[in-house]
């Protein structure tokens, strides 16, 4: 997964091409491991390029994965979005929410055995806002400080309701690291590091010292197969134990194997299609309501995601705080392609829909299909993900395509973030959706904030400012002898109090 | 068993030539059959690989569509038919391999025939350019040329021609090189004929044999190349039809949808398989020939190209 370097926004399900070349399986220890703690070993559709939680890699599924389970972090969320305690214990916030006060677990070690402490935390943060990686946006302007050695308090110059959900993507390390370190990182969390191939394996061993008790396995080893066919193989041969983010197609014939456990959790990913409201073409609602109408979203949905989607009815996935649910538009071809004449469409214009990621070419060829029909000259654009990100941002494109997730389960972090005119994302600009989102992006009073984005979310939809076709569900897979593995909703399964029997 | 093999043995002598001489057709028959579905094919089948029909994903062969129509191949998962995606690439194939094909020999006679007539410092210079080429992967040069542009034909053929001349060039500065030094040549050149004239009446004639059996076995060479650029990827774009983008999308679908990888590959082998075989017979044709007429210039060129003439 390419991370993309603007805040926490990630493209969950992206191209796994990049590392192809270790395409090659390497077969050996996984078998033999089995009884007493065992060995897992598991295939993360993402690779983990990196395990420096801090810089450029910081917002990759990959390192995100490697991060959890070498690190802790102040908070984290559990998988229906609840926020709870992992490096802090308890956190109090002002009501204008711009102070926040985290009070530190007692006697947490890293696993060279120094001790781990509020200076840590704070060294974590200026290190995250110093390197400048995607993830520095969250914490830029947040004055951290220690108040002894069990205390950290937060405090930011505007109100940040959704600090909690970005403080799940700091990872603590100790205070004086260096990019070196990151070979054999230190940390706090239930694994530490045996070895680490880039873009390969991954080996963790338990950590006796971690807090929360060590895991029970002998070792972790997370390995890379970015074949999706060769994935399912070494899954159904016992190669690997545990998989996820399988394709539909894929689902189905998993489950009718007897050794093995599917379960798809509903994720907090959304297919988001926007328009480019700039172009002139595409600037009136009238016009991107008819091209929305004009696709037979629920036939797509349920041909080609029976198992792993459903028609999307808010910008939002229901997970996330901020969502309320609303009407998808009904699909009419002929009534789509008279409101196109009605509005003055001209359809000798050419429609990129731009996209990334060979996993996602059927749903965009579908679609590219239906808007064919009614004469819309709609034409798929894949692109390789450097090049997708850099155009996205440039706006070079009429359509596009992106899984848009939302880690911290805070709408703050898409709405509040994507859809302002001076966030210059989409081509759209709506003072008034400005006005709610600035509102509901400085209170810290929940309901209120849900209102607000359930009102923002409603001048979306309605505008059309996209299409939001379908709201994601991760298929996970694991063979018998796992126990205890609970998916989780942004491809972060946590596997510290996983067993094997 | 044994009375097989006896009947073999009984087998008067002509009868066997008859059955030689119905199999030389053969490769000439198969690879005349898929220019045939590629002119003509697009006409009876229609096929359009942009509009798609979800209801009729995934059908096996023979299976019937939704509208009433059979799935002779069966169908992608997309629902498009792969009897028309088999046809449809046929044309691209036969195009890119043809265009291809031409561009790659246009060049490369060229730079042959300057280099091996006009020798010294050009041949020097042409030759060691070849040479440099050629320590460079073929195929990587046409990922990288076909990665950095936007998906087309045109690419797609530029990029598998930027290396596909270098045999051509080889073979035929081999060739100019011999035939420059014959005593008609030489006559000529005495004579006064002008060089363009002497290239053109006297050198190239003897060239051009060998440039089209090494034009049939690169051929399939090529089609082959355009399939796995298209199943990269980074091939032609995904309105067009190829039989690489097809067997790409089957992959994922081998233990379930066979159909949609293994009719389009069976096509594929099939072409290039006997696009070799032609290849073959072409050369071993000249070779016979070359004997007969210009003796040293058939022996060199056999030489320009690693794929040698079956007996």
């Amino acid at each position: 997964m390419r991370a993309i370097p603007v805040a926490r926004m990630t493209l969950a399900l992206a191209v796994v091409a990049a590392t192809a070349a270790c395409s090659t399986t390497s077969g050996g220890d996984a078998a033999e491991g089995g009884k007493a703690g065992g060995t897992l070993t598991v295939a993360s559709p993402y690779p983990t390029q990196s395990l420096d939680p801090h810089g450029a890699a910081g917002a990759a599924t990959g390192t995100q994965i490697a991060g959890q389970a070498i690190f802790s972090r102040l908070v984290r969320a559990k998988p229906d979005g609840e926020m709870i305690g992992d490096f802090a214990t308890k956190w109090d916030v002002d009501p204008q929410a711009t102070t926040w006060t985290f009070t530190l677990r007692d006697g947490v070690t890293f696993s060279d055995g120094s001790a781990a402490d509020s200076a840590d935390v704070v060294a974590s943060i200026k290190r995250v806002v110093d390197l400048k990686g995607p993830n520095a946006a969250n914490f830029t302007g947040i004055d951290a400080k220690a108040d002894g050695p069990g205390k950290v308090v937060l405090s930011t110059a505007k109100p940040d309701p959704a600090l909690l959900g970005k403080l799940t993507l700091l990872f603590i390390t100790p205070s004086d690291v260096t990019e070196q370190s990151f070979t054999k990182p230190v940390g706090s969390g239930p694994f530490r590091v045996d070895s680490f191939t880039p873009g390969q394996t991954l080996e963790l061993l338990p950590n006796p010292d971690y807090y929360g008790g060590a895991p029970k396995l002998d070792k972790l080893v997370m390995r890379v197969i970015p074949e999706v066919s060769a994935r399912m193989t070494a899954l159904k041969t016992g190669e690997i134990q545990a998989t996820w983010g399988i394709p539909d197609d894929q689902v189905a014939q998993l489950q009718g194997d007897d050794g093995l456990t599917v379960q798809s959790v509903p994720a907090t990913s959304v297919y988001t299609m926007w328009f480019n409201s700039g172009v002139p073409a595409l600037a009136k609602p009238e016009v991107r309501r008819a091209l929305w109408q004009a696709v037979d979203f629920d036939t797509i949905v349920t041909s080609l995601y029976p198992q792993t989607g459903e028609v999307s009815k808010s910008v939002l996935a229901p997970a996330v705080l901020g969502y309320s649910a609303l009407e998808p538009p009904k699909y009419d071809a002929a009534a789509a392609k008279a409101a196109l004449q009605a509005a003055g469409f001209d359809f000798s214009t050419k429609l990129r829909l731009q996209f990334s990621g060979a996993d996602y070419r059927q749903f965009i060829q579908a679609v590219v299909a239906d808007l064919n029909k009614i004469g819309v000259k709609a034409e798929a654009a894949e692109k390789e993900s450097a090049v997708f990100l850099e155009d996205l941002l440039a706006m070079r494109w009429d359509i596009n395509f992106q899984s848009l997730s939302t880690p911290t389960f805070d709408a703050a972090t898409n709405l509040g973030r994507l859809y302002t005119c001076a966030a210059k994302r989409n081509g759209y600009c709506n003072p008034q959706l400005d006005t709610v989102l600035n509102e509901a992006g400085s209170i810290s009073d929940a309901n209120k904030r849900k209102e607000l984005y359930a009102q923002a979310s409603q001048i979306i939809w309605s505008d059309a400012v996209g299409m939001y076709p379908m709201s994601l569900k991760i298929a996970y897979a694991w063979r018998s002898e796992v126990h205890g593995l609970e998916p989780n909703p942004s491809y972060l399964p946590d596997f510290s109090t996983v067993t094997l029997s | 068993m044994t009375g097989a093999i006896t009947d073999l043995a009984e087998t008067p002598p002509v009868v066997r030539r008859r059955w030689w001489g119905f199999l030389r057709w053969w490769p000439a028959a198969v690879v005349g059959l898929y220019v045939l579905v590629a002119l003509v094919g697009p006409l009876l089948v229609d096929y359009d690989p942009v509009a798609t029909g979800l209801t009729d994903r995934l059908l096996p062969p023979g299976a019937t569509t939704h509208d009433g129509g059979v799935a002779l191949l069966g169908t992608d998962p997309l629902g498009r038919d792969i009897f028309g995606q088999v046809v449809y690439g046929a044309r691209t194939s036969v195009t890119i391999g043809a265009l291809t094909v031409a561009l790659s020999a246009l060049v490369g006679v060229t730079v042959g025939v300057v280099a091996g007539y006009f020798g010294r410092a050009v041949d020097a210079t042409l030759s060691r350019s070849v040479d440099i080429l050629l320590a460079f992967p073929g195929i990587v040069l046409a990922i990288i040329v076909a990665g950095l542009f936007d998906r087309s034909i045109t690419v797609v053929v530029i990029a598998l021609a930027l290396t596909g001349w270098i045999p051509f060039a080889r073979m035929t500065r081999a060739m100019a090189l011999t035939v420059r030094d014959r005593e008609w040549v030489a006559a000529a050149r005495v004579m006064g004929v002008p060089r363009r004239t002497i290239v053109t009446r006297h050198v190239l004639p003897f060239v051009l044999g060998p440039v089209v059996a090494l034009a049939a076995t690169d051929f399939g060479l090529v089609v082959l190349a355009e399939a796995g650029l298209s199943f990269l990827g980074i091939g032609l774009p995904p309105t067009s039809v190829s039989w690489g983008q097809t067997i790409a999308t089957g992959k994922e679908y081998l233990s379930t949808a066979w159909w949609i990888s293994a009719f389009p590959g069976l096509v594929l082998a099939l072409l290039v398989v006997h696009v070799g075989l032609l290849g073959d017979q072409f050369n071993s044709y000249f070779h016979r020939t070359g004997r007969r007429g210009a003796r040293s210039t058939s022996r060199r060129g056999s030489t320009g190209r690693g794929v040698e003439g079956s007996p």
